[in-house]
């Protein structure tokens, strides 16, 4: 494969002194000067009317500045997905009834933290509790109290996804089976907690720092729900503690704090607790979920049909993404001559479910990996096999809904089939499960409604070489901001040293719709190449004007060396021709603007990454425990740009992908969610992370920027589903119940010993 | 609640500050210092983003007292490089890439330099940071990281 | 014998083929029509995707083989 300068070179993180030397500054660290604190009260019902709220006494104790609620508010309804109007269905701030315990109510602005909290001790909130429903299945049913006027039975969204035959497969297969399974909650976890400084001045503009993955999200949707100008609100996102898919959409903490701001011309801080974080932040779907699989005899796929109903909370927020992409992963990475997918999405009054890491794939692949393992056996076929047998292949058309291009889905199982072969006999009580997963680059729907490109970028050479480049894109830790600069300095041919970065900050950079959905590297990406490419292209006019070679040359830049691709030898510095270059400019730097946005390009994404997963996992029979020995990945992400982020983006995906499979859980009574500290959500501690191996499948994606595509989000599907199933291999009992606890593990061992 | 003198060392800077008594280290650190390196991710003490050293030994910030520090000398994650000069650990978590969105990675490099002072060659580095919660990573970059330095990969003198 | 789908007219082999199409379409004419039958489409789903032991089919299979046209 082609050797390049900069790209899949061990660089380091272009923030990593920063971030290292303690320099790097979070909105958890932004202070400004009269600054207040900020507190917000929530709602202790699951469902309840407000009749009325006294905030006098609030107002009255000493240090406290102001007390508002929904009644200050617009009154507003607000949501992500604004192309549809029913579906901006949240307040935030609530103004007549609250759906969910720790629904904001009532918010504080004090001269500290303490104060600000005994405020919301003294405010009076008149509730009249109305009965509440907390499970999708029993939301639905007719009589259950309804959360929304509009949504019947409580059904929020409905997806239907088909192709082919599907009854006259189900005909022709010769072994059909049929399971039930339940995917579980998950808390994103981030360290550092949802968190805003608004700062609103007296000419009327609104400034905002945030922990967040879209900063321009989060501008407009601020500017929409407070009625300003949308560009007299900034939004500065420098550095963020964590996503995974939290912070991306309007919260708490930058609603309560702009309007506590607006009210007194004043900064306002507001630090979600970590209580808070887990409570009254959004969460992973869980979802019911029915899958019916027909096959041949000799394992060829034939029909599929599944049918889910999620758990929406109260709101939608990010629930409809979820709702399509699970139901279309569900068939992924597999030729299905026919399929058929019907998601429910239902209102229940529990904490809203949106976007997390994975975005309803994790879901789909460990019901799909789980029951394909469960028909190998049954057919008394290699589980590699059957998958190799099925798996889909560069150029396939998934029909009606995506172009598969490139597709490295077989390198990766000839990789596992290695690995797994060179294991040899396992001890007992050990087993190896695989799962096979694809994901996407990025989404094609413009369900923000949008008039941006996608993705866009500037750049601008300065006169001793060095190169400033403005991104939309946000680093939230998956390395974006790295990858970012060494695309440009690839393209540009230049040094990594060369790019100075200019990001998380709407007031200076161009639109990019965050990071989510796994698209920084493809689509800002794409972004970057361009405004590189041609600023190259004026770079090499003048290059060339100087050199007048024979016109049969032509030239290129690397590693800061202009020169004749035939004869490299002959050629100038960069350096030297940039100085020239802004005389024939008018004194102008070179400036180049390139943007990206995905048009026909089928009904999910213009990419794919694929891979495949092996868990080795032992299994101890007296108390159900499981314990990761081994995790290996073969994942396919094109072409490798940053190639310390890969790796970061695999292991971290394991540790977070591992605890949805067996320790990680939100269990909730009536609504209220049991575990909220990190003590009790068990998440993985180094302890507990078993020796991990990547290893890199490389293919080319024609939509790519230099062949790349994913490879943050579509690693944290596969490994449920593998531990499912190495937990089968080692004990011949297949769990469809997330998490695959201790419990259920020693309870279904029980069982079995009974038969 | 009447205030009280503290006297602290802080990255071998003396300080003496008039405080509440109920105040946290870590706020003293962070709100009265401006050594914001130091983070909180959670208030049960689980996290370890806190961690700093506190006469040599790791402790987590938000679990101690201003005043049970009195007199005592602590390093903060600004005080581990001399200027541009960073330490082997600080290097080897740039070269392994030892961090995503570094919110954890003070508190991480403070667990590790104090596990690797009282035990240079460890065999179990994994216990090393067992009280450091990173949801980014999964680890293992961390771990290699460590080792790297464990294994004299990182020789350097006097640090 | 067939059974032809009250709604659209498809033909299908037996009653749970038929069931499982009108299940699998949806639609709002599909479901109207099942509502109209002292069920409710909501709840014979639920049924069916709750549990094991395809018991929404079964029900809706039973009504369609009063309902159904039987075609040769």
């Amino acid at each position: 494969m082609k050797k390049y300068t900069v790209i899949n070179t061990p660089v380091h993180n272009i923030d990593g002194i920063a971030k290292i030397t303690g320099r790097a500054k979070y909105t958890f660290d932004i202070t400004l000067p009269r600054m207040l604190q900020g507190k917000i009260l929530r709602s202790s019902y699951s469902h309840a009317e407000i009749l009325n709220i006294d905030t006098s006494k609030a107002e009255r104790l000493r240090g406290v500045k102001t007390v508002l609620t929904g009644k200050d508010t617009l009154g507003k309804k607000q949501g992500i997905w604004r192309r549809f109007k029913e579906l901006c269905d949240e307040e935030i701030l609530a103004r007549d009834k609250v759906r969910y315990i720790g629904e904001p109510v009532a918010t504080v602005a004090a001269i500290d933290e303490d104060t600000a909290e005994e405020a919301l001790d003294l405010i009076e909130v008149e509730y009249k509790p109305l009965p509440g429903v907390f499970e999708p299945l029993e939301a639905i049913k007719e009589g259950a109290p309804q959360l929304h006027e509009h949504a019947e039975r409580n059904i929020n969204v409905t997806r239907h996804i088909e192709w082919g035959d599907v009854d006259g497969g189900f005909q022709k297969a010769d072994y059909v089976r049929e399971d039930w399974f339940r995917c579980s909650s998950q808390a994103h976890a981030c360290m550092e907690t949802h968190c805003a400084v608004a700062d609103y001045t007296p000419e009327g503009k609104l400034t905002v720092y945030t922990s967040s993955q879209s900063h321009y999200y989060i501008k407009v949707l601020l500017a929409e729900i407070l009625g300003l100008r949308e560009n007299d609100v900034r939004v500065i996102s420098r550095y963020t503690g964590g996503g995974f898919g939290s912070k991306f959409e309007l919260d708490s903490a930058q609603f309560c704090s702009s309007l506590l701001s607006m009210k007194l011309c004043l900064p306002v801080k507001i630090v979600l607790t970590r209580e808070e974080e887990f409570t009254a932040t959004k969460r992973r779907t869980p979802m019911f979920y029915y899958v019916r699989s027909g096959v041949k005899k000799d394992g060829t796929f034939l029909a599929k049909e599944a049918r889910v109903f999620t758990e929406g909370g109260a709101y939608t927020a990010m629930g409809a993404t979820a709702l399509y992409l699970t139901g279309f992963f569900q068939s992924f990475p597999y030729v299905w001559p026919s399929y058929r997918y019907d998601g429910y999405r239902v209102y229940t009054n529990t904490a809203p479910t949106s976007a997390m890491r994975g975005f309803g794939a994790p879901q789909a692949t460990f019901c799909a990996e789980t029951q394909i393992d469960l028909i190998a056996d049954e057919l008394g076929m290699d589980p590699i096999e059957i998958r190799r047998k099925n798996g889909m292949y560069p150029n396939y058309e998934v029909p009606g809904q995506a172009t598969i291009q490139s597709c490295g889905l077989d390198q990766c199982l000839d990789k596992i089939d290695k690995w797994i072969k060179s294991r040899g006999k396992l001890p007992p009580h050990r087993g190896i499960g695989i799962a096979a997963y694809g994901f996407m680059s990025g989404g094609i729907f413009n369900w923000f409604d949008t008039p941006y490109a996608f993705s866009s970028a500037v750049i601008q050479i300065n006169i001793d070489g060095k190169v400033d480049l403005f991104v939309g894109s946000q680093d939230m830790g998956q390395g974006s901001n790295t990858t970012m600069a060494i695309i440009c300095a690839e393209e540009l041919g230049v040094k990594l040293e060369d790019i100075r970065l200019h990001m998380g900050d709407t007031e200076n950079c161009p639109v990019d719709l965050g990071a989510w959905g796994s698209r920084e590297t493809l689509m800002q990406g794409n972004a970057v190449k361009m405004a590189a490419a041609k600023a190259k292209q004026q770079i090499l006019e003048f290059a060339t004007a100087k050199l007048a070679p024979n016109i049969v040359y032509d030239l290129d830049i690397k590693d800061g060396w202009i020169h004749l691709i035939a004869r490299p030898e002959r050629g100038l510095s960069f350096y030297d021709i940039v100085k020239e270059a802004i005389r024939g400019k008018d004194g102008q730097p070179i400036i180049a603007r390139g943007h990206y946005t995905p048009h026909r390009k089928g009904m999910i994404s213009p990419a794919y990454s694929f891979g495949v997963q092996a868990i080795e996992a032992d299994v101890d029979p007296d108390t159900g425990k499981i314990t990761l020995k081994n995790c290996v990945t073969a994942h396919d992400c094109g072409q490798v740009i940053n190639r310390l982020g890969v790796e970061g983006q695999l292991e971290g995906a394991i540790a977070m992908a591992a605890g949805y499979g067996f320790t990680e859980d939100l269990p909730m009574d009536e609504g209220k969610i049991l575990n909220p500290n990190l003590v009790d959500y068990m998440l993985l501690r180094a302890t507990e992370m078993p020796e991990t191996e990547v290893m890199e499948v490389e293919t080319y994606e024609p939509e790519g920027p230099f062949g790349a595509k994913e490879a943050g989000e579509g690693l944290t599907n596969p490994t449920a589903g593998a531990l499912s199933n190495a937990v089968f291999h080692a004990t011949g009992i297949s769990i469809k119940n997330l998490p695959i606890t201790p419990e259920k593990v020693f309870n279904a061992l029980k069982e079995k010993k009974k038969k | 609640m009447k205030k009280k003198l503290l006297h602290l060392t802080v990255n071998e800077e003396y300080y003496e500050l008039y405080i509440s008594p109920k105040k946290l280290l870590v706020e003293i650190l962070r709100d009265e210092l401006g050594l914001t390196g130091t983070k909180r991710a959670c208030n049960t003490g689980a996290c370890g983003a806190c961690t700093v050293l506190l006469d040599g030994a790791a402790v987590k910030s938000c679990s101690i007292l201003a005043m049970q520090a009195d007199g005592a000398k602590v390093t903060t994650v600004e005080g581990l490089a001399d200027g541009a000069e960073l330490t082997p650990l600080q290097q080897s978590f740039l070269d392994h890439g030892a961090f995503q969105c570094g919110f954890c990675t003070s508190g991480m490099l403070m667990s590790a330099t104090a596990f690797l002072r009282e035990d240079p060659a460890p065999k179990n580095i994994k216990e090393g940071i067992q009280g450091n919660i990173c949801r980014c990573t999964g680890y293992n970059s961390i771990l290699r990281a460590i080792k790297a330095v464990a294994e004299g990969k990182y020789k350097e003198e006097g640090r | 014998m067939s059974y032809q789908c009250p709604v659209c007219e498809k033909i299908w082999p037996d009653t749970m083929e038929l069931a499982r199409h009108v299940f699998g379409v949806g639609d709002q004419a599909h479901k109207d029509w099942v509502n109209s039958k002292g069920v409710n489409f909501i709840e014979l789903l639920l049924l069916q995707t709750m549990e094991p032991g395809n018991k929404g089919y079964k029900i809706l299979a039973e009504i369609l083989d009063r309902e159904a046209k039987k075609v040769d």
